[in-house]
């Protein structure tokens, strides 16, 4: 709807009619010139007068435009953009502002951090309010924070809140934000204009939500709830500031890998870093620190708008936990520049042999051939009730079942916490002894004697599906096949869950059996430690075999190497060797949260703050770092969303867009006052005055007789230049 | 230098530039004097021109002996008489040559200047000079003189003549056409503003007389160009007839008709031999005068 805040001035539209006055009410000067061509004059007017009459029409037109335009421009139109108009200006509002608070809003602009760009507008959107309107802030994150839950008149309180808000390290979630401040501007009665301000950097990963939100909406078709929820959403205008880059640069290293898994003294670790780049292709340099020194520093041109991936070697690594981190060049977001890891670097894997000395004779000899070796333990079965198995990367059971109830729970609770339990039968336990250990690959069903003509077996490795139990390989000569005379062998019912045949001896006879349980592996020989079943402990292959079922079950329950924050973390998969009464630090100096959830299983309730973790150790001057915790990638690939995108993703009815506060302002005005078209008329009244003068003067330019001379050459041909 | 006859039109200087110059035409002509122009007639000269039988109380001394001796026949031996050249001077003082931009002479004064400058210069070749002046009618016709007086008398009369209202350029061509006897130069200073048809016609009469014709357009740079800035009511120097006009908005309608004017007198005259040329009014006259005789000298060797 147009209209005029300066409608006196209507009347200068009557100066539309002075060039037709002027063409009408116009005294000629009748100048008499003396001509001598008067004929091609008259001849040449005959020829333009059509011409020179459009002229004349277009340039009427021309004119008496430019004379509307100049007038409706004084007149002030105000184009309302409500129906509402000058009622709006007068209304009490309730208004709900949501600010991002994910960590992209770091990004450093020209005029600042976008964070802060994005304070300031809110500050501003709540300055602009009128005494008796009402506000509320939330902040968006990982799960939505109410800073000021109820919509409330204290502006000042507000803004004094606003203004001491951090920016937080995670990600953020618009839409859950936004449904709670809609949800607290529905709970306040009355009849007031709701508006809903959304300041963010325009990056498209926070309002994701609302996409997959409106894609569920469509499958659910149109269930009452959600139409009710749309209904209501539809009463609400909605404000959006992007205030980010609109064309972002950045580059981070956004993920780790660190293999082998397990790391043991004297091994190198390989690092495989990928660096996710925002942007144009270029060149940055990456650097790898271990303990603050830096240890490794390669250029990469990291390509366009995607990630791209470099390896480093570190070698040298002493045994103990070192932190790592790898390091991009500073850019416009600095946040998400380093990535920490911890490198846990064992000195050997301490082994349990449970079993009588007769049947661990040759695991002992295998796995501690050295009478110093002290990473090897020896006990009887009965003493597995007494010995903490949390102290051992792995249990070997030879010859132990049946075992005492205590100690087969103790077992499988070491096993589901990522220990390697590994069992070998023997002639004292009957197939029921067996029973109560539910952890085993298979239930076995007896033993079988193997006659002597039969007992050459070799062995073979069936790969299991994507390696699920154990990435095992029998390390042997080349060209050789590996044989083991069999004289008994223990057979197996079905497979449990999580269980695979790992080694046949011969026609499909398991031989090894492995399954995964919980994070830990139960892995079970069909023969005996000892020479009494079979020739395996003096095989060449029984002492790598062995010592790589060690290594490699013991890499699969190793601890991650970093974490993104996150909420009910599992403390015990997350922490080694984590322990009721540790106490962990956080980054800031906080004591971690801990839940316990009983049967002996910690899980931590938030996990917010980025950075090192550590756990004071007894006797260490020194606390251990216990977690690596780094913010999530999801928002350093910047990817701006585009206004079409917003109003798709959204479906807001009353959705406007500003790319900057003082865009936002004039929205907020042109929303509430109208938008001001004096400008758009002057510009008009601009364009056509030049057009006039344009058209006015087209005659002159084409007249070549203004600059041109008509000369004779020696021919007497009139010739033009 | 006085004001009156030559003196009023050329000065010193403007007359030593044309010192050295000569008209020469491109026919024969039919002089009363020898002179050094190639004459329709046969007489003393020393460029032989042909032979012919002998006849009963031709002169002896021109027998051709030797073709006597090698055909054993009588031929006359005949040598290309050589005369001087008569130019008669059309000078058009028409109400269109009134005209002037401002900023230069009227047409007719140029005109004026152009049959001076030209005049001096057949008299120095000791060649014979007329005039013709003609506006609505015949206004004055002086004979072939070669003599500085003469010229200086006849200019002397073309100064008293002031343009004339209308124009009756074709009529008095054909008029002038008739009473030139003798073959002879005809050089018309002109706008040719008339009934273009019929001013070639009248040209073509000259041509038919076996004169050699010289067109000099005389037009001012404005009539070519129309390069008037305001709209004003233009009134016609002959007719008197008036019209409301803004030159800006017709000039190139204008200048193209002007230049159809102008090519077809440049046609016609090409057809019909005859040395077109055109002069605007802000070309200084001895300049124009100069170049065109040498230009004319170098086309003619």
């Amino acid at each position: 709807m147009l209209v005029f805040a300066n409608p006196m001035f209507l009347w200068a539209l009557t100066a539309a009619g002075i060039p037709l006055m002027l063409h009408m009410f116009q005294r000629r000067k009748t100048v008499v010139t003396p001509f001598p061509t008067l004929r091609f004059l008259k001849a040449a007017q005959k020829r333009s007068s059509s011409r020179i009459k459009f002229e004349n029409f277009m340039l009427w037109l021309l004119r008496t435009l430019l004379l509307i335009m100049l007038g409706l421009a004084f007149a002030l139109p105000v184009l309302r953009t409500t129906a509402g108009g000058s009622w709006l200006t007068r209304t009490r509002r309730d208004v709900a502002i949501v600010l991002d608070a994910s960590y992209s809003m770091n990004y450093e602009l020209d005029r600042g951090k976008v964070w802060d760009v994005c304070k300031e507008a809110s500050v501003g959107v709540i300055e602009g309010l009128l005494s008796g309107d009402r506000v509320c802030v939330y902040v968006a994150a990982d799960t939505p924070i109410p800073v000021i839950e109820k919509p409330t008149t204290e502006h000042a309180t507000v803004v004094q809140a606003i203004r001491a808000l951090p920016c937080l390290p995670g990600s953020s979630k618009l839409d859950e934000t936004v449904a709670l401040a809609l949800h607290a501007l529905e709970q306040q009665e009355g009849r007031r204009e709701r508006e809903i301000y959304i300041m963010t950097d325009g990056q498209a990963v926070p309002w994701q939500g609302f996409r997959d939100a409106a894609k569920k909406e469509e499958k659910a078709g149109a269930a009452d709830k959600a139409a009710i929820s749309r209904e209501q959403r539809d009463k609400v205008s909605f404000f959006a500031l992007l205030a980010g880059a609109l064309q972002p640069d950045n580059a981070c290293p956004s993920d780790v890998k660190v293999t082998p898994a397990l790391l043991l003294a004297g091994q190198s670790a390989r690092l495989n870093v990928r660096v996710a780049r925002t942007g144009t292709a270029k060149q940055i340099t990456v650097a790898v620190e271990v303990d603050g020194q830096e240890r490794g520093r390669r250029g990469i041109t990291a390509d366009a708008d995607a990630e791209s991936s470099l390896e480093f070697a570190i070698g040298g690594l002493e045994p103990g936990i070192h932190v790592a981190k790898v390091t991009t060049p500073q850019d416009a977001l600095p946040d998400d520049n380093e990535f920490l890891f911890l490198l846990r670097v064992r000195k050997q894997l301490p082994v349990l042999i449970a079993g009588p000395k007769e049947a661990t004779r040759y695991l002992k000899a295998a796995l501690a051939p050295g009478a110093a070796d002290d990473s090897v333990k020896q006990v009887e079965a009965a003493e597995l009730e007494s010995v903490d198995l949390r102290d051992y990367q792995a249990v070997f059971l030879c010859d132990v079942f049946p075992l005492a109830g205590q100690s087969v729970m103790r077992i499988e609770e070491y096993a589901k916490t990522g220990g390697v339990v590994i069992v070998f039968p023997g002639d004292r336990a009957d197939t029921a002894a067996y029973a109560d250990m539910k952890i085993l690959p298979a239930q076995p069903k007896g033993t079988v004697d193997i006659p002597v003509e039969l007992a050459a077996r070799p062995l073979k490795r069936i790969p299991n599906q994507k390696d699920q139990v154990v990435n095992f390989n029998l390390s042997l000569p080349p060209g050789t096949v590996p044989t083991v005379a069999l004289k008994r062998v223990l057979t197996l019912g079905e497979l449990q869950e999580n269980a695979a045949v790992l080694v046949t001896a011969g026609d499909g006879v398991p031989f090894m059996t492995g399954r995964a349980v919980g994070r830990g592996r139960v892995f079970m020989f069909a023969v005996a430690a000892n020479r009494d079943w079979s020739t395996f402990p003096l095989t060449a292959f029984f002492v790598p075999v062995v010592h790589q079922l060690i290594r490699q079950g013991a890499g699969a329950s190793v601890q991650p190497t970093h974490l993104v924050p996150g909420s009910n973390i599992p403390a015990n998969e997350s922490i080694p060797n984590y322990r009721e009464d540790d106490a962990i630090a956080t980054p800031s100096g906080a004591q971690l949260a801990v839940k316990d959830n009983g049967n002996r299983t910690f899980f931590i309730e938030s996990l917010t703050e980025p950075g090192i973790y550590t756990r004071a150790k007894a006797g260490a001057a020194q606390p251990e770092p216990v977690l690596a915790v780094n913010t999530d990638r999801f928002e350093s690939r910047l990817t701006p969303i585009t206004p079409q995108e917003l109003t798709e993703w959204t479906g807001f009815k009353k959705l406007l867009t500003a790319k900057d506060p003082e865009e936002l302002t004039r929205l907020i005005d042109e929303y509430r006052n109208g938008r001001s078209l004096a400008e758009v008329f002057l510009w008009i009244a601009l364009l056509l005055s030049l057009l006039e003068w344009w058209f006015a003067n087209r005659a002159l330019r084409t007249q070549t007789g203004a600059t041109e001379k008509m000369t004779v050459d020696l021919a007497g041909k009139v010739v033009t230049s | 230098m006085s004001d009156e006859g030559i003196g009023a039109y050329l000065n010193p200087a403007q007359m030593s530039k044309l010192n050295r110059l000569a008209l020469n035409s491109r026919y024969v002509v039919e002089g009363t004097l020898a002179g050094r122009h190639r004459s329709a007639q046969k007489g003393a000269s020393t460029e032989f021109a042909d032979h012919r039988s002998y006849m009963p109380g031709d002169d002896l001394k021109r027998v051709d002996w030797k073709v006597l001796g090698r055909t054993d026949k009588y031929y006359i031996r005949r040598y290309q008489d050589e005369t001087n050249l008569r130019v008669y001077l059309l000078v058009d003082r028409s109400g269109s040559m009134n005209y002037t931009s401002g900023e230069h002479k009227t047409k007719f004064n140029y005109a004026c200047t152009l049959a001076a400058a030209l005049g001096y210069v057949v008299l120095k070749s000791r060649d014979a000079v007329g005039m013709y002046i003609y506006g609505e009618k015949m206004d004055a016709a002086l004979p072939c003189k070669n003599s500085f007086n003469e010229l200086n008398n006849a200019l002397k009369i073309l100064q008293g003549y002031k343009p004339a209202k209308g124009t009756a350029g074709a009529d008095v061509m054909h008029q002038i056409a008739e009473s030139i006897s003798r073959r002879a130069m005809v050089i018309i200073i002109s706008d040719l503003l008339d009934d273009q048809p019929e001013i070639i016609k009248a040209i073509a009469h000259f041509r038919k007389n076996h004169h050699d014709v010289i067109v000099f357009h005389t037009l001012d740079p404005v009539e070519l160009s129309l390069d008037i800035r305001r709209g004003a009511e233009f009134e016609d120097l002959e007719t008197g007839e008036r019209m409301i006009a803004d030159p800006r908005a017709m000039a190139k309608e204008y200048k193209d008709l002007m230049g159809a004017f102008i090519e077809d007198y440049r046609k016609s005259c090409s057809e019909m031999k005859v040395d077109y040329r055109l002069v605007k009014t802000d070309e200084p006259v001895d300049t124009f005068v100069r170049a065109y005789l040498e230009e004319r000298k170098r086309l003619s060797r």
